[in-house]
């Protein structure tokens, strides 16, 4: 299988002098493609710093990330923006959507960013809000949907460019139970249908069983790592349960 | 408590509101300056005689101080706004709505007393700058001007009356608005317009009526100046249209040019235009009608200062014309003098020396056959007789003014008033005078000639033709070896006493006129309309400015986290920069674009009229003062909008580490 993404031996400090701290301390992890992982722990074990170094909104104070091959460090800030464009998809737990835009125009945002001939753009765009299905809400506000809605338009947003990797960062957080079923039920199809290499961060147990993978993390190392293999969800649920109660902390259960 | 929570909260603010607090302290500065120069000691002995400067002054100080606090309690209340979600915060927290006002004021007072302690310290170079300019206006000589308690108490008395002004309507505000309001009322909804066609047509039916109010306006002048015609309503009216016009003309270009471009899908596909026009899109529609309101005190600006100095540059060269001499006297020969021809040549060679002393009369035949051919004929000009000039006198003053002397064998020749453009236009073609039993004809018209005699116009006639005519007036005209003299002690040495026939009371009269007299005069009321008109536009583009620089930076929240969201989208520092260049040039722009463009028609219209005066020659001098006030705004502006983008930058545009 390849490899998307290469985490080798990060290690994140923040602050300086006398108050130093470790966010991350020498991490190594590879996602390959098509897969669909979870990074999960309690408040402050890493999750968000791991994040924001590999989506290049942060750097790393040692190690290096790989994604589709290209070491992220060294590179100029100007070559970083287009490798988030065309390279990374995201969504946020807010839903991030620009609320001056309509919904058609937040989802073609990073073609437009990328100066994609307005036919494809519109190609594209049909093809991804019919597969997350919000073909019908294409030119109404952010503040016309349901939270459901805007987190399927976040999706296709993510998903338009086709990128290597998608990164969630909590993306159930401002929904509801039900909401966050069928959030989750689009990621498993936007893996399984459309091929996405999906890197999910949460405190969710029931977003966690979607996946393949769950890497746990603490103090910011990777404790554990549960692999889903042919279990079913529940059973794979039924693991990070356990795991979660091993490792304490804040992690949320359902 | 609360004084402490206030500092607090200024030292907080002030980074984002600073510059409102400079716009203050410069508007305090200009306060200050010209409230001194109305109390100023050489100025003041200069406006003993010429009550009208320090009126016109205090006038103009009243009327910005009411400007200022109409802005300042906009932009207060504005403020107030926008920290909606703290002070909703505060009252949940069990503060009053009183004390949260006790709180915002006591904030608008640091913040205003330290803007009036800066405007000060401002001011004192202010007024030195003004009173340069002011002397040389009066033809003054300047020498480091003397600060005034008396200017100083009237501005802290303006300033503080400007701040309590804009404290009330915040009281006003915070009385009534609900707490649910302050905690979620700024969430922004964003509608798509509807109909920007019809949006599109009503921006050009405004620009239609803005440029028939213009020129209907340019015709008023016009007019007044062609027809005789005194400017009444209709240009008050034409200026009205014109406000209401350009004000409508920016909430449907608003409405209209931004959601037409996003109907063009290829242009729209293209980077960060979608974004940057729905970033427009809202913020235009949202202060439409006060980006109207700015654009036409800019406007306002604009034109006051174009017509300042247009009204400086033609009394300059109406002076020479209106006096050919140093002095210069027509004395009604029906009615006995006071003053007499010998008598002021006794006074004023007292004051100043003569070089010469030049003596000439007009004659008249009783009757109106002249008139006839102008447009001051019929019943209302009755009393109207045509006056005439011998040939010999005639080309004494020419003579004496450096022309050529004219020959008229024979014939009469018309000399027209050269202040009443409306007399050059008289057509003489026909005209023929009948005088001693010889006939004269009609030799030509001579227009270019300053003023001997207060009448529409004369004619002149061989020396034979005026034997046997009732004298009209005896005129002197006095030549002096210097104008380094007193010219208003000479006047009032010239005066005498004068009772009404009709009106029955006294006052003083003096039939001699003084050129140097009617130049301080001159001097005196342009110095009031040019200041006036500068003083009044630079206040104007400060508060334009100001409230566009508030207007901007009031979203950096917002803005913050949608360039955060496009930083992720992969936008790069350098696209980022650029569209927030384009969002703030567009947002600034937009009331700036037609007042600067006005400065071209407004030049062409203020040459015109110089030309139509008989000023052709210096229309060059019209339009390089155009082109300097519009420079000068300009740099204004440029200043602001550097500003205001430098600190949006800084605080929007998101870059790595």
């Amino acid at each position: 299988m390849k490899e998307i993404l290469q985490v080798k031996h990060v290690t994140k400090y923040y602050g300086t002098g006398s108050v130093v701290t470790k966010a991350l301390n020498d991490i190594s992890f590879s996602v390959g493609q098509g897969e669909f992982t979870a990074i999960m722990g309690a408040s402050g074990s890493g999750k968000s710093t791991l994040l924001n170094v590999i989506s290049t909104i942060d750097r790393v104070s040692s190690g290096e990330i790989f994604v589709e091959g290209i070491p992220l460090s060294g590179q100029k800030e100007n070559r970083l923006s287009a490798f988030r464009r065309d390279k990374l998809g995201f969504i946020f737990q807010e839903y991030n959507l620009l609320d001056t835009l309509t919904v058609g125009e937040n989802i073609t945002l990073p073609l437009n960013l990328k100066k994609l001939d307005h036919q494809k753009t519109k190609r594209e765009l049909h093809r991804v809000a019919e597969a997350l299905g919000v073909l019908d809400q294409l030119s109404k506000f952010p503040y016309e949907l349901s939270g459901g809605q805007r987190q399927r338009a976040a999706c296709a947003r993510a998903l338009i460019t086709s990128p290597a990797l998608v990164l969630a960062d909590e993306p159930t957080g401002a929904l509801d139970s039900t909401n966050s079923r069928i959030l989750m039920e689009t990621f498993v199809r936007m893996n399984q249908t459309l091929g996405s290499t999906i890197l999910t961060v949460t405190h969710d147990a029931v977003v966690g069983s979607y996946t393949g993978r769950v890497l746990f993390l603490k103090d910011g190392k990777i404790w554990s790592e549960v692999v889903r293999g042919e279990r079913s969800r529940k059973a794979m649920y039924q693991e990070i349960l356990s795991v979660m109660a091993a490792l304490g902390g804040d992690t949320d259960v359902h | 408590m609360f004084t402490e929570l206030a500092v607090r909260n200024v030292r907080r603010q002030i980074g984002n509101y600073l510059i409102y607090f400079i716009t203050v302290a410069l508007t305090v500065s200009l306060m200050f300056a010209v409230n001194n120069i109305i109390f100023n000691e050489q100025i003041l002995a200069y406006a003993e005689t010429m009550k009208e400067l320090k009126s016109g002054m205090i006038g103009i100080s009243v009327f910005l101080s009411l400007i200022v606090a109409f802005v300042l309690s906009y932009a207060t209340s504005f403020m107030l706004r926008l920290r909606k979600r703290e002070f909703g915060m505060y009252l949940t927290l069990g503060m009053t709505r009183k004390n949260i006002l006790l709180l915002f004021n006591l904030e608008t007072l640091i913040m205003g007393a330290a803007a009036l302690g800066l405007g000060l310290l401002l001011g004192l170079f202010f007024y030195q700058g003004l009173m340069l300019i002011m002397t040389h206006l009066l033809d003054m000589d300047f020498a480091f001007a003397a600060y005034s308690a008396q200017g100083l108490i009237l501005t802290i008395v303006l300033v503080t009356a400007v701040f309590l002004i804009s404290s009330a309507v915040s009281a006003r505000y915070l009385k009534k608005v609900s707490i649910f309001h302050l905690l979620h009322g700024d969430r922004m909804v964003e509608r798509n317009v509807r109909r920007p066609g019809i949006w599109m047509i009503l921006t050009v039916a405004s620009f239609v009526t803005l440029t028939v109010s213009f020129l209907f306006f340019q015709e008023q002048i016009r007019a007044s100046l062609l027809r005789d015609v005194t400017p009444g309503s209709g240009l008050f009216v034409s200026l009205m249209v014109f406000a209401a016009a350009l004000i409508l003309f920016h909430i449907s270009l608003a409405r209209s040019i931004v959601n037409l471009l996003l109907k063009n899908r290829r242009f729209c596909s293209s980077g960060t235009n979608t974004f940057t026009l729905r970033q427009l899109s809202g913020k235009l529609r949202s202060n439409s009608v006060i980006v109207g309101i700015l654009s036409f005190l800019i406007a306002f600006a604009v034109i006051g200062s174009n017509v300042s100095f247009v009204m400086k540059v033609s009394e300059r060269l109406a002076l020479d014309r209106e006096y050919p001499f140093d002095i210069n006297a027509n004395l009604d020969a029906s009615v006995e003098t006071s003053v007499g021809p010998d008598q002021a040549e006794e006074i004023i060679s007292q004051y100043a020396g003569i070089e010469e002393v030049i003596p000439y009369t007009f004659y008249t035949t009783g009757a109106s056959e002249l008139h006839q051919y102008t447009r001051w004929s019929g019943a209302s000009y009755e009393g109207l007789h045509d006056s005439l000039m011998a040939e010999s006198d005639f080309n004494l003053l020419l003579n004496r003014l450096g022309r050529e002397p004219v020959r008229l064998d024979g014939s009469f020749l018309i000399c027209a008033n050269s202040n009443v453009p409306q007399a050059a236009h008289s057509n003489f073609q026909d005209a023929a005078l009948s005088l001693g039993g010889k006939t004269y004809r009609y030799q030509g018209m001579i227009s270019d000639l300053p003023m001997f005699y207060y009448t529409y116009f004369f004619a002149v006639v061989p020396d034979e033709a005026v034997h046997g005519l009732t004298v009209e007036s005896n005129c002197v005209a006095f030549r002096l070896k210097d104008a380094d003299y007193d010219p208003q002690e000479l006047r009032s040495a010239l005066s005498y006493s004068y009772t009404s026939k009709y009106e029955d009371h006294t006052y003083e009269r003096c039939d001699y006129k003084l050129k140097e007299y009617g130049r301080l005069q001159k001097n005196s009321t342009t110095a009031i309309f040019v200041i006036g008109a500068l003083y009044i536009a630079v206040v104007f583009i400060f508060m334009a400015m100001a409230i566009l620089a508030l207007k901007t930076l009031s979203g950096i929240t917002e803005d913050r986290k949608r360039y955060a969201v496009l930083y992720r989208l992969g936008a790069g520092e350098r696209e980022q920069c650029q569209t927030l260049f384009r969002q703030t040039f567009g947002f600034f722009f937009l009331p700036f674009a037609l007042p600067l463009l006005l400065s071209i028609p407004t030049s062409m219209v203020s040459a015109e009229i110089m030309t139509i005066a008989g000023f052709a020659g210096q229309a060059w001098e019209i339009y390089r003062n155009a082109g300097l006030i519009a420079a000068a705004i300009l740099l204004i502006y440029l200043l602001y909008f550097t500003a205001t983008y430098l600190i949006e930058k800084r605080n929007v545009v998101q870059s790595k580490g």
